[in-house]
């Protein structure tokens, strides 16, 4: 065997299909509606949430690479992050040896949304209809249930999707904790997703910067315009390819995974924010409206950047340490 | 897709590593002159006799014929050894002109160099640039009047690296009188002791010569010394731009991972300081060259123009290494000392070998496919 980072076969028809199936059911004009919920049906079918699960547990036996290709494939669609929260809760349950709660929540029976949990601010996003929540505190994810929530409606960032503020954090309990391999596949999956966000704002500029005339051409032929859109195909580069990078290291529980995940999950939300705040930049006005799709790229950055909290990325050990400094 | 190694391939790591940690010099690279050139023969030779050399190059050439993998797993070697600087005077002949007359060059042009290259015998430099003609290469003016069997050459190259320590060059001249732009060039060898040629160092901000003016007066080069057809010069050039997929170009990129981890051994920043947080994204964006190197050496097929994503990345991201050692060296930084040097050095990553604002247009156009500006 040699390296090699040549797509497979498998990878591409997962995507193939799991492309149609967000095109019919998410397209991004549903956000128009800031009150729209996600719902989970169509991935549930699709068998979204226990794609890298082993068979025996009842999941497709696929791998942490193609679950991170698909979940890059959410990003771009701008899901609520409830289809993280259920991958990620049906592995928590059946880590905790809850089989059935892991079955129902991988069957969409049981709904479970995404939350965070920081010192002072206690949020669950699109919680309506959700049984449980994965929450993403300072010190790792938790799967509590919502039962006894004490919770109340909240405005989101500039009027954006639906969102609770938790009154008393307390009253969801502490539940299950996430192992450091489904804490892992949280900053994987979470980074895939921003990815996703940063392309689709790449795509959308891009495709403006080539139709929107001013002074009698394209703005794209403006060299202003064409470095912001070079910037963005940039980061997008940089995150995928570290993205691969960091999915084939978690599947193949290599060494230095916990590094790669770490680097991915410290350069994927700043490329996301950098392409939604430039896409912004090159809509003009249109940009900056409500009316238009391009300001939800931006949300949808920040809501991930703060389900994915951040880690000591430096006291992780490199790779290409210097070998001088490697002890013998 | 997959980063698994056979055992064959671990034991070439560990061959490679015991190698360098055996035969890396200890004293660093002179930084300029004959003594540098002299250290760069020197140590390709050593490569050489141990079939370290033309490690791209196809065995048919004296090259080994790595896979891509090889490639991969020896520069990281090479890099985490601290082995000398791949782009040192040694760099255009292995990487350019060596794959240049692989690709385009007459029998006799193959065997009378590249052995030479490969055994650290010869050291050749790349005169395209001049005074007029930079980022726009296309305008370029030095002429190459054929006469009877020999072109006469006249004009002037800048910028040209190791041009005052170098024995050929990779020149790039007007052939057809009257032609315009990328029509009517020639890429020809040029022998650097032929009288008419004068070669002025040019000291760098650095302060050291690397780089230097060449003057051609009436400089009679034989026909027998263009490559690839004479007039079709830039067909020529533009060849190895395709080979640069694989060059120890890598080295550079992969290197950043090992400057990041030197970096933060000098800084040893305090956990959630604003030190922290700067180093931590170098950290992760060298990780993320490094992903974009594996990534533009093994994914099949080549997507074109993707290397100017990751040399973009990795020109910018040494400058932010760098200018960050300075702050953290403060008033130290005043002084010359290697992290200084280096960070002076930095400021060419952005213009030497197209401009980063080249390669953002580079970019744009041709992998966004937005509209192209006016060209002359
Ligand atoms: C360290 C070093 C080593 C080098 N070694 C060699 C060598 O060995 N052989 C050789 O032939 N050359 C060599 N060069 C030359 C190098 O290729 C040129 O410097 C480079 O192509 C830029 O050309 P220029 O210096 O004339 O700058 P210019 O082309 O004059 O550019 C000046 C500025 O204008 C910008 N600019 C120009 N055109 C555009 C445009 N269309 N859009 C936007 N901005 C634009 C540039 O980005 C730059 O910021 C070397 C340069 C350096 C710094």
């Amino acid at each position: 065997m040699s390296y090699d980072l040549t797509p497979g076969e498998e990878l591409t028809h997962i995507l193939y299909a799991a492309q149609s199936l967000l095109d019919a059911n998410y397209p991004l004009d549903r956000l128009r509606d800031s009150a729209h919920v996600d719902g989970m049906a169509p991935l549930a079918d699709f068998g979204a949430f226990l794609l890298s699960l082993p068979e025996e547990s009842g999941g497709a036996g696929f791998s942490a690479l193609e679950e991170a290709h698909l979940h890059a494939a959410l990003g771009r669609h701008l899901l609520a992050p409830t289809a993280l929260a259920s991958t990620l809760a049906a592995r928590i349950a059946l880590e905790t040896g809850r089989d059935g709660l892991a079955q129902a929540i991988a069957s969409g029976e049981t709904r479970v949304c995404a939350g965070v949990s920081t010192r002072n601010d206690h949020f669950l996003f699109e919680p309506d209809g959700a049984a449980m929540a994965v929450i993403r505190t300072d010190d790792g994810l938790n799967l509590v249930g919502l039962k006894d929530a004490e919770m109340e409606p909240a405005t989101a960032m500039g009027h954006g999707r639906p969102l609770s503020r938790l009154k008393d954090v307390r009253s969801v309990g502490n539940g299950f904790k996430a192992d450091e391999e489904t804490a892992r596949l949280h900053a994987l999956l979470t980074s895939a997703q921003l990815l996703g966000v940063a392309r689709a704002a790449r795509d959308l500029a891009v495709d403006y910067a080539g139709t929107r005339e001013q002074f009698g051409r394209p703005i794209g032929s403006f060299q202003a315009i064409k470095h912001h859109c070079a910037n963005m195909a940039i980061g997008v580069e940089m995150v995928s390819a570290q993205l691969d990078m960091a999915a084939i290291a978690v599947r193949d529980g290599r060494e230095d995974a916990a590094f790669q995940t770490a680097a991915l999950a410290r350069l994927a939300p700043r490329v996301a924010l950098q392409n939604a705040r430039l896409c912004i930049q090159i809509h003009g006005g249109i940009g900056f409206s409500a009316e238009a799709d391009v300001q939800l790229f931006l949300k949808q950055a920040h809501l991930l950047r703060n389900y994915l909290g951040a880690t000591d990325f430096l006291s992780l050990p490199s790779p290409m340490f210097p070998l001088a400094k490697v002890p013998a | 897709m997959m980063l698994e190694l056979a055992p064959e391939d671990v034991a070439f790591r560990l061959n490679a590593r015991d190698w360098l940690k055996a035969n890396v010099p200890a004293a660093p690279a002179p930084h300029e002159g004959h003594p540098s050139r002299e250290y760069a023969l020197e140590w390709l030779a050593r490569l050489h006799a141990s079939g370290w050399s033309g490690l791209a190059w196809p065995a048919d050439y004296g090259g080994q014929g790595l896979s891509p993998t090889r490639m991969i797993l020896w520069y990281e070697e090479y890099v985490r050894a601290r082995a000398p600087s791949a782009l040192d005077c040694t760099f255009v002949a292995l990487n350019h002109a060596g794959p240049t007359l692989i690709a385009c060059g007459t029998e006799r042009q193959k065997t009378f160099h590249l052995p030479r290259i490969l055994e650290g015998r010869s050291i050749w430099c790349q005169g395209f640039s001049e005074p007029g003609a930079g980022s726009d290469l296309a305008s370029l003016k030095t002429t190459g009047r054929v006469d009877g069997d020999h072109i006469v050459v006249n004009g002037q190259k800048i910028w040209s690296s190791f041009a005052h320590i170098a024995d050929y060059q990779e020149l790039l001249i007007r052939t057809e009188p009257g032609s315009a732009r990328n029509k009517g060039l020639s890429w020809v060898i040029c022998d650097m002791t032929l009288p008419g040629i004068t070669i002025r160092p040019i000291c760098n901000m650095a302060g050291v010569s690397h780089f230097a003016e060449v003057f051609y007066d009436d400089v009679r080069i034989p026909l027998s010394e263009i490559v690839g057809g004479l007039h079709n010069g830039w067909n020529t050039a533009m060849t190895t731009l395709g080979i640069e997929r694989r060059t120890a170009a890598m080295t550079l990129q992969l290197e950043l991972s090992v400057k990041i981890e030197e970096l933060i051994d000098l800084a040893r920043p305090a956990p959630g300081t604003a030190a922290a947080e700067i180093l931590s994204d170098l950290r992760a964006e060298a990780a993320a060259v490094r992903a974009m190197t594996y990534r533009t050496a093994l994914r099949e097929p080549a997507t074109p123009f993707d290397g100017s994503l990751v040399r973009l990345s990795y020109a910018e991201l040494a400058q932010r290494i760098h200018r960050t050692a300075v702050d953290i060296l403060g008033a130290g930084a005043l002084a010359e000392g290697p992290w200084v040097h280096d960070y002076l050095e930095s400021y060419s990553e952005t213009i030497a070998g197209g401009t980063a604002e080249i390669q953002r247009n580079i970019i744009a156009e041709r992998i966004l496919g937005l509209p192209r500006e006016a060209r002359a």
